[in-house]
């Protein structure tokens, strides 16, 4: 639903990287391997945690 | 009775650091790394009383989320393991509530990150909340952790020790961590961790140097390196006092 504020295996707190980066690679055309090295995100196991997010609050939020 | 030991910096910021440790065994060292993960107390938020939620998330969740943001630890001796710290939220849609929304009753407990996003809101959509933080180690939950990735490598010796055959095409060598070239301590990040990037047409040998190690340690924003190792090693030290009490006839 929301991004996970943390990476589930290391505990990096990466949950504030995630509107710039859905900003600069989701929405917009940056690499997004260019855009999470910028982040400073540098473990793989925190990069799938944004590489794979998807946002569901516009999805449930009619069902309210 | 307090020992001295050799400590070098290699690589030096707020939240991430290197450092080269000297005359100490593998069991100490990762005493050190344990005692960071899990023995060092941070702030963290524990109790949520919930206000007003109509979020599209449930108080439990939104819990958790409060939970695993970082706060800043105040000065050991400030608090006790029982004290706490309020924390409020109150944060109406169409917005997103953010770790940085947090007022805390206190100056040394604040959010060390501030744009971490608890919830998004939308029109008519209210989260209002208070959070009780604590003091606690990272034994008892994760979100007390203060290091984040902690590791330790062995300091590795390079040597150079003769010149490669003239028609013999150079295999690439892989190493990680940091190398020692004559005394000088070298990150192999600086040489894309390919020995044979530093040394062309060389023949090198690599080994361990004993009781020489390499501590990679990270924070989450809760206390800064230098803090947290400190900690870290008092609490060893603590608790070796402690158990030296305990079995005294």
């Amino acid at each position: 639903m929301m991004v996970p504020v943390r990476c589930f295996t290391c505990g990096n707190v990466v949950g504030e990287h995630w509107e710039e980066f859905d900003e600069r690679a989701n929405e917009g055309d940056e690499d997004p391997q260019e855009v999470l090295d910028d982040l400073g995100v540098d473990r793989y196991c925190c990069r799938r945690m944004l590489v794979s997010h998807t946002d569901l609050v516009d999805v449930v939020s009619p069902y309210q | 009775m307090s020992e001295e030991y050799d400590v070098e910096f290699v690589e030096r910021e707020e939240r991430e650091a290197r450092f080269l440790v000297r005359g100490i065994s593998p069991g100490f060292a990762n005493g050190i790394r344990r005692a960071m993960v899990a023995d060092v107390p941070t702030m963290a938020i524990d109790t949520v009383r919930f206000i007003e939620n109509s979020s599209v998330m449930f108080d439990e969740q939104l819990a958790l989320r409060l939970g695993l943001v970082p706060l800043t630890t105040p000065p050991e001796g400030e608090f006790g393991e029982d004290d706490t710290v309020t924390l409020s939220i109150d944060v109406e849609g169409p917005a997103t509530a953010y770790s940085g929304d947090l007022v805390s009753e206190d100056d040394l407990v604040q959010p060390a990150d501030e744009n971490v996003p608890i919830i998004e809101l939308k029109e008519d959509q209210r989260l209002e909340a208070e959070a009780d933080a604590v003091l606690d180690r990272g034994k008892d939950h994760a979100k007390h952790q203060g290091g984040v990735a902690i590791g330790y490598r062995h300091l590795q010796r390079v040597e150079v020790v003769g010149d490669l055959p003239e028609f013999e095409e150079q295999e690439s060598r892989i190493v990680r961590g940091v190398i020692e070239d004559d005394g000088e301590l070298v990150p192999t990040s600086e040489f894309d961790h390919d020995l044979s990037n530093r040394y062309p047409g060389k023949e090198v040998e690599v080994e361990d140097v004993p009781n020489a190690f390499v501590f990679h340690v990270e924070t989450d924003g809760s206390l800064d390196v230098e803090e947290l190792v400190t900690r870290a090693a008092d609490s060893i030290e603590s608790r070796a006092t402690e158990l030296e009490e305990a079995v005294q006839l």
